[in-house]
């Protein structure tokens, strides 16, 4: 490769100096006309002239006609012929740089007559026809491509020179295709490549040369070369339990796919007898002899004989039918069921997947020796039949293609080359399997076909039941065995290894979109399985896995559910209405299962902030991940038993859960999967989730009224050190960095916004007046780049701990809320003793340590002890009217059913979260003001002692309806209770209190009032603490009808433990109490 | 000729950003770049010298090949690296880089080393893409860049055996799967058993020594 270019100061000398001219081309020209013997001696000269000539051409394409003239008038293509055909001097050597020579020119050149005049005088056919060293890779490289690059000038016009309809002589496609089985992928890539570009010429003659004379030979090579393939990958399959060689079986995948999607790259061209050439093959000697047969029950073994022989003699051929039936190769159910469903989820060609379709649909035994015939006939007019059999073929595709092109009379080829690998099935056939007399196979083939052509559908049908019964007996009783087959492979009894896979196919043929939509399911409905139909069956096996699959500690993949929901989904629809249409039993099994999938959820339900995360993460997943069971297929693990490991890197929802946090985000997932597709069934919306509302949300660059807000000024310090001075405003959900908007006053433009759930606070032990504060993304996983990370720093000690507190309190206050809307979701029972009861859980837990010890008085109603005193010794007479109230709601909600109850949280889910850029100056509640108001607190305090109340009560407007806010059902009971109650429903502090008084002072005046009011204690020991002794069912169902005033009385014990405030609380605590 | 690895190269890259004309340049040497002349190829192979091994590459260019699907996907697959060439003159071509590289990725083995190159460099004056936007994009995707010229031939080799050195130390690492094929790696004929073995297994050995000791 490394030649020196001193050999042109060799004996010929007198180079021109210009390296690009018609001058040198001349003198290279001598060169080639001195040195027509390849020697060891002349070589390397002759490399570089050929080399310099392509530069030449090139050059002269570009810029000088006349060196093309000069190059065709001297035929110097020939000397390249000349050069080649020599087996002397290391000619590998030579035909290297020739290669690419010529690989050079017919890339390069632009000049379309050029071309012309290139490729006219057959110079290059003969080229491709020589039979150069290809185990030479660099050798093999330049050829190949050397064909492809000519495979891209073919057009209409340009076919000529390559096919010659007269000697029927193709050299371009026969040669390029002898290489479709090429150990190096690169080449057959090419192969495919060239034979595509072929395919596509729309020329009619050049076609029927390609169908009559090479379809047959080259289609029958390939589906056996693809059927060895799939021999190793089930050998693969079988071996490989453990995941060890998972590589390899992904390459094995991964190379079968690429064939698949070859071929529906062949038939997506809709070449009409090649399309029926190929369906041909690909139905009857691979489809239904490997794939289809292998879904039959492996038979018993007749006898000992049998048992023992070994897997190789599986190949040889018996006369006997039955024997040798039974001794076909077979790959496991499983590669079967994967490997049909590949087929369905890639091809899309009508005749081909609707025949192969019937076969799993309709088809018996008989299949075998008839083939699909009935369905191919109706697409085909002049058939020509392949009759079915898995085999080698018993030319070699190299052999075939010299046959066909030497003796341009021979027979039709589809039948011609191949029949004679199998017995042929028809009756009337002789089961001479060695026969390869060409034309004798062609007759027999061409009289079956003829007879399959004439009957009716009757006979035909009559036909199958004789042969169905005399030749498989043992069968016999099964109509549909292939059918029965996968439906049986729905039993998740043991796990759902098989059921996946039946699974994809049953998806795969519903969603094909070569097949009419609603034939599968007709042919299902109206095909009877016993005393019901398939569909019927179907729909049972589904509603199987879906029950198995909300049991706790089952072996069901959520991918296998997520399916067996989504072809629920497809087979109940019914065409006319919206609704599917189940019958109530069937819909009582799938809202069983969902009620069940909610009860192991509940087993789940944690304090632990990772349980809100994991399942807000499983909701977003949910949305996220569509279906995509084309995806899924290209996975081989899934061919592997499921397992349960991450090490083998499968993605979390293609196996079986590992450890409790992943058993937790799959019963997460399997209540959302169920839920979603119940919800489906009630043509329902969701309303519940996500947990979060989105509109109601501020979002960057939103403009907010912060008049009566509480701000907090800080400088917000990036980690490159950038400052950016800003106010810190904290919603019921939000952390908002606000900076003052220049035109309104008292309003500013939020320049971050984060969820106050995922905000990290952390004091500095150096400076007491700075936090940092870092907002996560979200979710368990915390290795993403947080949202901000920054430090604050507040204008004093003060405010910096104010900030810090309600910071923390806003973390578990927004926590507690969602958990509590979870608790909702999955209708946690009022077990009152239950340790898992939902946000007396979250609260005692979060916040509770804190405020514990400060707290004095108040702190009994965190002691179960305390509570139930309390309970007692303020208001027992109103609390049993309250059991009263509650009774009677519950009786209006089991009225209502089971959609209003599962409307009621709704509303009130939206209510307390509500703060809307528009109307913040009302219903936002940022308990606390900035430190700005520090300094006047003693004074404000005692203030607010004696107005409290009345500033409250007293204020015209704080009645005032806020109905869009405030649910009804709560705004109603609230209606019905005191006055007081009423104030606490409303909650937050009012605009009109609040614009006298300090906020934190009106907090003060809240918790007095609740603690006054009469159902106070009864909400607060529903709303807080799980702990209390379980007096009776009617508390439980205060706190489910009341959700709203729950979480915001939650909130309110959340308020009164802030900051600076707390030593004063002691003493209000124990009067309020009193 | 006997080397101890062969690499496959894919080179991918819109038409006319001179993915063809790098090849040739970097292939065979003596097709000196001329100015008034663009001369390019779709398959080439050249040895180079890493860590005194000698390695074969072998390049196959994806010209013509897009137009099917069966073709595309399985192009990828076969390769052990990539170059994905664009036309720092021409600013489209910088823009369908995501695109070509989101098919490499969704079709490759994920080890493939893809390394990103602005061809043309020397036509400076109409550049429309600037290098540190190549830099960026390379950065943000974890690909290795380099501006080259195939006229010039500035960078052309260091573009190809750069990768063929990432290549080479993934396999150090054990990777690879060297003895499987459809990685686009192949054991040279004159590497016989012992000697494939040898830098897999002893690459992967002497660390887990260093780690103990």
């Amino acid at each position: 490769m490394f030649r020196s270019r001193s050999w042109f100061g060799g004996p010929w000398g007198g180079r021109p100096k210009n390296r690009l001219s018609l001058e040198h081309l001349k003198y290279l020209y001598s060169i080639l006309e001195k040195n027509t013997t390849v020697s060891e001696s002349n070589r390397g000269l002759l490399v570089e002239s050929l080399r310099c000539i392509a530069e030449i051409l090139i050059w002269g394409d570009q810029h000088d006609s006349l060196v093309f003239d000069f190059f065709l008038e001297k035929n110097m293509l020939s000397y390249f012929l000349h050069i080649m055909r020599q087996k002397s001097g290391g000619s590998s050597f030579v035909c290297v740089q020739l290669l690419q020579t010529l690989n050079i020119l017919f890339e390069n050149i632009r000049n379309e007559t050029s071309l012309y005049y290139l490729l006219s005088n057959n110079h290059v056919n003969s080229i491709m026809v020589h039979k150069f060293d290809f185990s030479d890779e660099d050798v093999m490289g330049y050829y190949i491509l050397f064909l492809k690059t000519l495979s891209l000038k073919l057009n209409t016009h340009t076919i000529h020179f390559f096919y010659n309809e007269h000697t029927n002589d193709f050299p371009l496609y026969t040669e390029a295709i002898k290489f479709f089985n090429h150990p190096e992928s690169m080449v057959r890539i090419a192969v495919r490549t060239i034979s595509l570009n072929v395919y596509k010429v729309q020329n009619d003659s050049m076609l029927r040369f390609i169908r009559d004379k090479t379809a047959a030979p080259y289609f029958s090579n390939l589906v056996w070369f693809i059927g060895k393939h799939i021999l190793e990958l089930d050998t693969c399959v079988r071996t490989d339990i453990d995941h060890q060689s998972n590589q390899k079986l992904s390459n094995l995948v991964a190379e079968h796919l690429d064939h698949l999607h070859y071929l529906s790259d062949i038939l997506l061209l809709d070449i009409k007898d090649l399309n029926a050439v190929l369906t041909e093959h690909l139905l009857h000697k691979l489809f239904v002899p490997l794939y289809i047969f292998s879904l039959t029950p492996a038979p018993p073994p007749p006898s000992l004989a049998v048992v023992t022989q070994n897997l190789a003699a599986v190949l040889n051929r018996n006369v006997d039918i039955d024997i040798q039936e039974m001794h076909n190769p077979r790959v496991s159910s499983i590669v079967a069921l994967y490997l049909l469903s590949l087929v369905f989820l890639v091809v899309t060609h009508a005749p081909l997947v609707h025949a192969l379709a019937w076969v799993i649909l309709n088809g018996d035994h008989s299949v075998f020796k008839e083939g699909a015939a009935e369905i191919l006939n109706s697409y085909v007019e002049h058939r020509e039949v392949v009759v079915p059999g898995f085999g080698e073929p018993h030319e070699s595709l190299e052999q075939a293609l010299d046959t066909v092109i030497g003796h341009t009379q021979s027979t039709s080829a589809s039948s011609g080359t191949d029949a004679v690998s199998e017995d042929s099935g028809v009756e009337s056939t002789p089961a001479t399997s060695a026969s390869p007399i060409n034309r004798h196979i062609e007759t027999v083939a061409e009289a079956a076909a003829t007879r399959l052509r004439n009957i009716t559908d009757e006979e035909k049908q009559r036909l199958q039941q004789t042969t169905s019964t005399t030749a498989q007996q043992g069968y016999a009783e099964l109509a549909k065995p292939f059918l029965d087959t996968v439906l049986q492979a729905l039993d998740c009894t043991e796990n759902d290894y098989l059921a996946l896979l039946s699974l994809c196919l049953i998806y795969a043929m519903s969603h094909n979109r070569g097949m009419k939509n609603e034939w599968f399911e007709q042919v299902l409905s109206k095909s009877m399985h016993g005393s019901f139909s398939y569909r019927t069956a179907l729909i049972e096996h589904l509603l199987n896995i879906i029950t198995m699959s909300s049991q706790p500690a089952c072996r069901i993949r959520l991918i296998t559910v997520e399916i067996a929901l989504e072809l629920l989904l497809t087979f109940t629809k019914s065409a006319a209405d919206e609704a599917p249409c189940i019958t109530s039993t069937q819909q009582g099994l799938l809202f069983g299962a969902r009620n069940q999938s909610m009860v192991v959820l509940r087993n789940f339900y944690k304090s632990e902030d990772i349980f809100l995360d994991l399942f807000e993460d499983e909701y977003n997943e949910m949305r996220k991940a569509q279906l995509n069971v084309e995806f899924l297929c290209m996975d081989s693990t899934i061919l592997l038993p499921p397992t349960g490991t991450p090490l083998t890197g499968i993605g979390f929802t293609r196996r079986l859960p590992c450890g409790e946090v992943e058993k937790a985000r799959r019963a997460i997932r399997v209540y959302f999967l169920l839920r979603r597709t119940c919800q489906k069934f009630l043509n329902e919306k969701e309303s519940l989730l996500p947990l979060t509302n989105v509109v109601n949300l501020v979002q960057v660059d939103n403009v907010l009224d912060l008049n009566n807000s509480d701000l907090i000024a800080c400088t917000v310090v990036s980690k490159d050190n950038a400052k950016q001075r800003r106010f810190l405003v904290i919603d019921a959900l939000q952390l908002i960095l606000v900076e003052p908007d220049a035109k309104l006053l008292g309003w500013g433009v939020a320049k971050f916004v984060g969820f106050l759930q995922d905000v990290e606070v952390q004091g500095d032990k150096d400076d007491s007046r700075c936090l940092h504060i870092t907002v996560h993304r979200g979710g368990v996983t915390h290795n993403r780049t947080p949202l901000l990370s920054a430090k604050f720093l507040f204008d004093d000690h003060i405010r910096c701990m104010a900030a810090k507190q309600r910071l923390t309190k806003g973390r578990s206050k927004a926590r507690q809320k969602k958990m509590y809307q979870i608790a909702q979701l999955i209708e946690i029972p009022g077990q009152m003793d239950s340790p898992l009861y939902p946000v007396g859980g979250t609260s005692s837990h979060s916040g509770g340590n804190t405020r514990l010890v400060q707290r004095g008085g108040l702190t009994a109603n965190r002691v179960p002890g305390f509570a139930a005193v309390l309970r007692s010794n303020n208001s027992a007479g109103v609390s049993r009217t309250q059991m009263a109230q509650n009774r009677s709601l519950e009786g209006l909600r089991n009225e209502g059913g089971g959609r209003s109850r599962r409307r009621s949280p709704i509303t009130g889910a939206s209510s307390p979260s509500s703060l809307r850029p528009d109307n913040l100056d009302r219903d936002r509640s940022p308990s606390m003001s900035g430190g700005s108001h520090s300094s006047s607190q003693s004074r404000e305090n005692s203030q607010a002692r004696s107005s409290g109340n009345r500033s409250r009560e007293g204020s015209p407007r704080m009645p005032r309806p806020r109905s869009e806010e405030i649910p009804l059902e709560d705004f109603q009971h609230s209606r019905n209770n005191s006055p007081h109650s009423r104030s606490s429903v409303l909650g937050n502090p009012s605009p009109s209190s609040r614009s006298h008084t300090p906020s934190r002072m009106l907090h003060y005046d809240q918790i007095s009032v609740h603690s006054a009011s009469p159902r106070e204690p009864s909400l607060l020991i529903g709303g807080t603490n799980a702990l209390l002794s379980p007096l009776n069912g009617g508390v439980a169902i205060a706190r489910e009808v009341l959700p709203v005033q729950s979480s915001e009385e939650t909130s309110f014990i959340g308020n009164d433990g802030d900051g600076a405030t707390e030593n004063r609380r002691k003493g209000r605590g124990t009067i309020e109490t009193v | 000729m006997s080397y101890a690895y062969l690499f496959k190269y894919i080179i991918i890259g819109d038409t006319g950003v001179g993915k063809s004309c790098l090849l040739l340049q970097f292939t065979d040497k003596r097709f000196q770049p001329v100015h008034d002349l663009t001369i390019g190829v779709e398959f080439g192979a050249r040895m180079i010298t890493i860590d005194g091994k000698q390695i074969k590459l072998q390049i196959w260019d994806t010209a013509g090949q897009e137009a099917f699907r069966s073709i595309t996907r399985s192009y990828y697959r076969g390769a052990a690296g990539a170059l994905l060439v664009y036309d720092i003159t021409r600013r489209e071509t910088f823009n369908h880089l995501t695109t070509w590289l989101e098919d490499a990725r969704q079709h490759s083995n994920s080890n493939m080393v893809i390394m990103l190159i602005g061809n043309k460099s020397d036509l400076d004056s109409r550049r429309e893409v600037k290098k540190e936007e190549g830099e960026a994009f390379a950065r943000e995707h974890g690909l290795v860049f380099m501006e080259t010229s195939a006229r010039t031939a500035a960078n052309v080799e260091e573009a190809f055996i750069n990768t063929a050195k990432e290549i080479y130390e993934k396999i150090q690492e054990g990777v690879f799967d060297i003895n499987n094929e459809a990685n686009g790696i192949k054991i040279g004929q004159q590497a016989t058993p012992t000697n494939p073995a040898l830098p897999g297994s002893g690459g992967a050995g002497g660390a887990a020594n260093s780690g103990c000791c």
